[in-house]
């Protein structure tokens, strides 16, 4: 933004030509004065609720005037997000005004991808779907022909109730291209997924978890807010945490588990770890003591490119400062074949300093038990035996399936065909590896009904549109936030929907009925939903609707001793779980593939304005319009490529158009662009052919234990189009 | 011109990771157009610098100084800048010609021409939201708190113990203005 000067640009800009570009692009004003809160509440009013621009859920109090939001202000009641709001949660209040927004249920008149629509009713448009969802379950006599895809959201539990009424076991979720695998790993071990208690942590190791730009709190907030914590960050790209790290160590693509099995050699060899807690918490230590022997800095020199010294130092710094040191366990980075492994001697390198539960280290998660709105469910007979891709990776998690070995499925329609696909709150055309391979999918579908509050990438493909009332709209239930300091949440409209929308809830209930299901799980409003969820907590409901926030009294320490829930009780360095099932009972280095000449790895990442195709939202999309691809100097240099120059970036599955950032900050043999542009959807209007986009160049490489995507196994070529 | 309260902001650069969520809010509290040329504030991304792998690169919040020895007012040909009782650089919207005098004047390049409230328009240290006790709407949302704001004369005011106990500077120094923006 403050490249060029203002005094500059006044130079080079008439302002008769400033005020002609700039005229128009304020906010419409599309709020009806006539709505209800509008006619209530004249004047200003204060709203507190929560936001839902990514998967943090901060909390807002939302300043209202005259009907119309004039700014989210964080919320002082809400601990988990310090009091702050970030850029996308800032610029969330113009969500409700984006010109972009879908605005009415629309049926499509043309064919699927030529963008040719009629606008519908609701009646219609649910009608539409419902006899579609019950044709293909009478031809293919089978309810699991029907596939249901979201993502996570505080409205998705409706979306995955209204599967399960229906009959269908095809929910897919966003796990696999997410945390499965680093779930499965330190789960494997620790038998949870812990939270990094970085507010007290003194030194943190992270294994390209961007935590300055993909901000999660409170970590995110903590890591620079509170003491001065050493941090060290291994990523091949130069991040903003790498910038903001007292120690950047640009490691080889692939090769984390090298770096972390070296650790454990160190930490074990130079009898640095803890004793006492080795001894009376875990499983398995000799075996794994024996199995690293080889494992040594001095090898592990060669496949990271990080020096043996600098390991063996980082080893005794990381003991030094236990049990107040992370490494920490979050996302990225890998995403290589070895992923699972990968976590698993993360994991284990924490449990050796003794740092598990304790002040400072890696915490099991506190949560606050919400009551749970039971249903009646149907028995089918018409129905598979069990999910379409089930059996092919180790440890397939039932409720959320994993989408590449999905697609792969019903691009073979073995063991079954799908025919139907209902998706919500999911852009799987933008999110999922290989986009050409998603699109095949979709082309085999007899019906495909989506439900989104803008024309994404997967919605430009849909049969019927079912546009859904943005957060700052709606009644959403109470959510608990698990971490160290736990939170119950929920949302309620902050203004009226400014346009013919529903809530997910609300279309369900819809959709129960032009399926004419035999049950119906929806028997409710919203706001008794929430007094139901709650019930248990005097005072609750109450408080949300105050503040947005309850927590309860009396909640449990999170440090110290509790129940370790793996199947010897103890944290296990050794596995047999993992024997069991044919797999390494301790984690083993896999080398990565080479990377050919010439060509190189591509890995993703985020910038902090950005979630997913927020890249579209007025604001945001200012700071940075388009995305560039990263390129080391010397590599631009052998390529002829300067800065700005029109590149090529070519997969073996798809290629991609953008502008080349030369820099200093990225491997030689890595580059890097970030998600969210080059859409396919004319109705995302600054993204819509823009830049490149990620899944189209992606390969679908997944991980055999979880079954998640492998974002760092791609290979490209770079070629320069024009300077 | 002496006044009671002499208002600052104390800027922790260590703190700042880039996020955007000053400026954002900013433009959000102040109805700031969406644009890259109308900001009250920003943050400088700087350049990678260095060699791979021994690479440095800075963040630098900045914003409108409110100079003690402002050169904006000073050139202003009709006193739209002007010092209100709280020390604060304002601008009277009814007088501003946008002759843009104090844009080239100003040495933090903090000014600029608003399409929103057509006058050059600035930071105001969100004077409507401290005048009712509210923090700027910089400091108030920003994640780490790089920014802290508050009256220098109050002497247990946050700002003032920070710059009693921590090293800090001013950008333009040179320049004489005597700016009330802090670097630790």
């Amino acid at each position: 933004m403050k490249n060029l000067s203002r005094r500059e640009f006044l130079r080079r800009t008439s302002l008769s030509a400033l005020v002609l570009a700039f005229a128009s692009s304020g906010i419409p004003v599309l709020f009806s004065e006539e709505t209800k809160i509008a006619a209530t509440t004249k004047g200003k009013k204060y709203v507190y609720t929560s936001c839902e621009i990514c998967v943090n859920k901060c909390g807002l109090k939302a300043h209202v005037e005259n009907g119309r939001i004039v700014r989210l202000e964080p919320n002082p009641h809400f601990p988990k997000s310090r009091g702050m709001v970030c850029a996308r949660g800032n610029a969330g209040a113009r969500v409700p005004y984006s010109a972009d927004r879908l605005k009415f249920p629309l049926v499509r008149v043309g064919e699927r991808g030529e963008n040719k629509w009629r606008k519908a009713n609701w009646d219609e448009a649910l009608k539409i779907v419902g006899e579609n969802l019950n044709k293909v379950v009478e031809t293919q006599k089978n309810r699991s022909a029907v596939m249901f895809a979201s993502t996570e959201g505080f409205q998705e539990e409706f979306f995955k109730t209204f599967a399960e009424a229906f009959g269908s076991y095809n929910v897919v979720r966003h796990p696999t291209l997410c945390l499965a695998s680093n779930i499965q790993g330190f789960s494997a071990v620790l038998g949870t997924y812990p939270d990094a208690d970085i507010k007290n942590a003194n030194y943190v190791i992270f294994c390209g978890s961007n935590r300055l730009e993909a901000l999660i709190t409170p970590d995110s907030i903590d890591l620079l807010k509170t003491g001065n914590k050493k941090i060290v960050t291994l990523d091949p790209r130069f991040t903003k945490t790498a910038a903001k790290s007292g120690e950047w160590l640009p490691i080889k693509v692939g090769t984390d588990l090298a770096f972390a099995l070296a650790m454990i050699n160190v930490l074990i060899n130079e009898e640095l770890y803890d004793k006492k807690f080795v001894e009376e918490k875990t499983f398995g230590f000799e075996e794994l003591k024996n199995h690293v022997k080889n494992y040594t800095p001095e090898w592990a020199e060669k496949e990271t490119e990080i020096p043996a010294e600098t390991i063996r130092r980082i080893a005794t710094e990381f003991a030094e400062n236990a049990p107040k040191s992370v490494y920490y366990p979050g996302r990225r980075s890998s995403f290589s074949k070895n992923d699972a492994e990968l976590r698993r001697a993360i994991a284990m390198v924490n449990a050796l300093v003794g740092n598990f539960n304790a002040k400072g280290g890696l915490v099991q998660s506190l949560s606050i038990p919400l009551k749970k709105v039971e249903f009646e469910p149907v028995w089918y007979d018409d129905n598979a035996e069990e999910r379409l891709e089930a059996g092919t990776v180790q440890f397939l998690t039932e409720s959320s399936g994993a989408w590449l070995p999905f697609r792969d499925a019903v691009l073979k329609g073995e063991p079954y065909p799908v025919k139907a696909m209902v998706t919500y709150k999911t852009n799987p055309v933008a999110s999922v590896p290989n986009r050409k391979k998603t699109l095949e999918m979709m082309k085999k579908m007899d019906f495909i009904a989506v439900i989104d509050t803008e024309m994404s990438d997967t919605a430009y493909f849909a049969d019927v549109i079912l546009p859904e009332s943005t957060y700052l709209e709606r009644w959403d239930p109470a959510h608990v936030l698990s971490g160290i300091e736990p939170v119950v949440t929920f949302r309620q409209p902050v203004i009226e929907p400014l346009y013919d929308t529903k809530s997910c809830l609300e279309i369900m209930q819809g959709l129960v009925k032009t399926c004419g299901l035999e049950t119906n799980p929806f028997d409710y409003t919203i706001q008794n939903y929430i007094k139901t969820q709650v019930e248990n907590y005097e005072g609750a409901y109450e408080k949300l609707l105050e503040t947005a926030v309850f927590i309860p009294e009396n909640l449990p320490n999170p440090y110290g001793e509790r129940p370790i829930k793996t199947q010897t009780q103890k944290i296990e360095f050794y596995s047999e779980k993992y024997l069991s099932k044919g797999l390494n009972p301790m984690p083993t280095y896999e080398k990565p593939g080479e990377i050919p000449d010439g060509k190189f790895k591509f890995v993703v990442g985020r910038h902090a304005f950005f979630t997913h195709s927020s890249t579209n939202l007025d604001y945001l999309n200012t700071i940075m319009n388009q995305n560039t691809l990263w390129i080391n100097t010397k590599a631009a240099e052998r390529l002829g490529i300067k800065n700005n120059d029109l590149v090529l970036v070519k997969s073996a599955v798809g290629e991609g158009k953008l502008n080349a950032f030369v820099t200093e900050g990225i491997r030689p043999d890595t580059v890097f662009f970030i998600h969210g542009f080059g859409s396919v959807s004319k109705g995302l209007s600054k993204t819509y052919g823009v830049g490149a986009s990620e899944s189209e160049i992606l390969e679908d490489h997944y991980e055999p234990i979880s079954g998640n995507a492998l974002l760092h196994e791609t290979i490209v070529q770079v070629e320069k189009v024009r300077g | 011109m002496e006044t009671k309260k002499k208002y600052v902001m104390v800027i922790d650069t260590q703190k700042c990771f880039d996020c955007k969520a000053c400026t954002i809010a900013c433009k959000m509290e102040n109805n700031v157009a969406d644009n890259s040329q109308e900001y009250r504030n920003w943050v400088e991304t700087g350049e990678i610098c260095g060699t791979f792998p021994n690479l440095t690169q800075k963040f630098i919040p900045g914003q409108c100084n409110h100079c003690t020895n402002a050169p904006c007012e000073k050139v202003c040909p009709t006193s739209a800048t002007y010092r209100n009782e709280d020390g604060l650089i304002m601008i009277d919207a009814e007088k501003c010609i946008v002759c843009k005098y104090c844009m080239v004047a100003c040495p933090y390049d903090a000014r600029f021409v608003s399409t929103t409230r057509h006058v050059v328009d600035k930071c105001d240290f969100c004077y409507d939201r401290i005048k009712i006790g509210e923090l700027p709407a910089c400091v108030q949302t920003c994640p780490p708190k790089t920014r802290t704001f508050g009256d220098l004369n109050d002497p247990n005011s946050e700002v003032s113990k920070l710059l009693k106990n921590r090293e800090y500077k001013v950008l333009k120094p040179e320049t004489g203005a005597e700016p009330n923006v802090f670097y630790l």
